[in-house]
């Protein structure tokens, strides 16, 4: 996890490329207050509003992301083991 | 033993004598044989419940009462606990207890009088666990409003199973689902259920639990209303959503839930959030993102424009104009000083060399001082005509340095049009394809413009 902590070149702000859909929409939430605001300098300005897209991009990828993971708890062997769930159980 | 067959007569020597014993022997028998099995009602009191599993109370009503005895293999078949004050149907053999010489009840089967035997053992059992604090508000916790991973407690081939995947898809796909499959009616059912729940729940990133069951009957749901179902959720250490049966049915695992859903695609709902309504409010924060930034930019274009507009004035293009009229006019004027003072130093030595004519002193000397007047005015002429150039130079190089000409030097360039020598600030003077010339420092360039846009001071 350290190595995707990676700082953009500008603001020194955390990678937004990992973060989930509660954090990122709350961070661009202060994003936006920041511009509106307008007490950030030219160039805060316009590292924020980079920041804010970056932002707004990885929200729309988890509202986009589609792909299921539907698993099944199986006794074996005295263990528990988590299986892909087949069949049964997958409309769509 | 025979019952005797005749009765003693009186005064009769021969007696036929019973012992207490037989007599109740036979009573027992002819009471057991003549009656049977009877449904009896009335009201349970004098309840004792022996170490070993058997029941005994009194069935009492207005008229009389009767001791019951209710034997361990007929109690454990009760759905509920026999308590004093229930009205109950009993079917019985009345029968006699020799022991006691008295008359008692065999009970084979109960049933409480006015509601269903699940009905009552639903009652007794909330009871019971509502003094236990199970059931209590204060134990319920939210639940996340993103979940990391769904556990689902439910039988692996029912419809609610299918419609909570269908939800979940609508909702949120991405959230993964752990099925923890356990029957979910039948005998025994509610020991599976607390077990799945119990396995569900230590998987790792499992943040919340639906406990989910379609429509049935309250026999279909019982085990949903029993003490081990109610344990595993209410000791389960991540918040558990129940939705079992229809919206109607309210069971113990309902009470004892964090958050109780009406059906399995409603506790669906409640465990994820709807991701279209979310992409709404996502649209509307970029909006503001854009409106925000642009007002940040056009606010300081706006200043900018107001500053530059002002070194307009400043600008070279004016400054040109002004110090090539400055310089044009500070020239003529400094020739114009020296043209006239030449002149009049002309004048003056030939009205001197005149005056010295006019009186004729001895030639020689006349010659000889003419010629050292002649000598040192020539060379003050020329010391004043160095003087006067160095002050020219001198001149000349302030205002150079003042000079259009210097500023060029510093990389600024004039542009004009071709045709009417209109110098060019805008693209309201140029078009695209027109002829122009480029005065730069030490060059006029003939050009033609390519492309003319403006400069939008708004963008960095």
């Amino acid at each position: 996890m350290a190595a995707r902590k990676a700082k953009s070149a500008d603001s020194g702000a955390p990678d937004t490329s990992a973060l989930p859909f509660e954090e990122a929409i709350e961070q661009l939430e202060h994003v936006v207050d920041q511009l509106e605001d307008g007490a950030l300098d030219l160039e805060a300005s316009l590292v924020a509003f980079e920041r804010g897209v970056a932002l707004s991009r990885r929200c729309s990828e988890q509202l986009d992301a589609a792909e299921r993971r539907i698993e099944v708890l199986v006794e074996a062997g005295g263990e528990t083991l988590v299986r892909p769930l087949q069949g049964e159980g997958d409309p769509d | 033993m025979t019952p005797p067959e005749q009765p003693v007569e009186a005064g009769s020597r021969e007696r036929r004598v019973y012992s207490v014993g037989d007599l109740l022997r036979g009573l027992r028998a002819l009471v057991e044989d003549s009656v049977g099995r009877v449904w009896v009602a009335g009201e349970t009191s004098n309840l004792y419940a022996a170490q070993a599993g058997h029941h005994y109370f009194t069935l009492k009503d207005g008229d009389g009462q009767i001791r019951c005895a209710l034997f361990r293999n007929d109690a454990r078949r009760l759905p509920f606990e026999l308590e004093n004050g229930l009205e109950l149907l009993l079917l019985a053999e009345p029968s006699i207890y020799e022991v006691r010489g008295e008359l008692q009840l065999i009970v084979r089967e109960v049933e409480p009088r006015g509601e269903g035997a699940l009905q009552l053992a639903f009652e007794q059992l909330r009871r019971r666990l509502e003094a236990e604090g199970l059931f209590d508000e204060s134990l319920k916790r939210p639940l996340p409003t993103h979940p990391r991973r769904i556990g689902l407690v439910t039988s692996p081939g029912a419809a609610a199973l299918r419609d909570v995947i269908q939800v979940s898809g609508r909702r949120w796909p991405s959230t993964p689902l752990l099925l923890s499959p356990t029957r979910v009616q039948g005998d025994g059912a509610e020991l599976e259920i607390a077990a799945a729940l119990r396995r569900v729940v230590e998987q790792p990133e499992v943040d919340v639990v639906l406990v989910v069951r379609g429509g049935g009957s309250l026999e279909d749901l019982w085990c949903f209303n029993t003490e081990p179902v109610v344990r595993a959720i209410a000791g389960s250490p991540v918040p558990i959503v129940s939705g079992v049966g229809h919206e109607t049915d309210f069971s113990l695992a309902d009470l004892a839930a964090d958050h109780r859903a009406p059906t399995p695609s409603a506790a669906a709902m409640l465990a994820l959030p709807d991701r279209e309504a979310l992409r709404d409010g996502l649209s509307a924060a970029q909006q503001r993102l854009l409106s925000a930034a642009r007002g940040t930019l056009a606010g300081r274009a706006e200043r900018l424009e107001r500053g530059l507009a002002a070194l307009r004035v400043l600008a070279p293009s004016a400054r040109l104009h002004a110090q090539q009229g400055r310089l044009r006019a500070a020239r003529r004027a400094l020739w114009r000083a020296v043209e006239t003072d030449r002149g009049t130093r002309r004048l003056r030595v030939q009205r001197a060399v005149e005056r010295l004519s006019a009186r004729r002193p001895s030639t020689d000397a006349f010659r000889a001082r003419e010629a050292a007047a002649r000598r040192a005015l020539s060379s003050a002429i020329a010391r004043n005509l160095e003087g006067r150039g160095a002050r020219l130079a001198t001149l000349a190089a302030r205002l150079d340095s003042l000079s259009p000409l210097a500023v060029l030097g510093r990389g600024y360039a004039v542009a004009r049009r071709s045709d009417t020598g209109r110098i060019i600030e805008g693209p309201e003077d140029i078009e695209a394809g027109e002829s122009l010339v480029v005065r730069v420092a030490r060059a006029h360039v003939e050009a033609k413009a390519i492309s003319v846009d403006p400069v939008d001071d708004s963008t960095t």
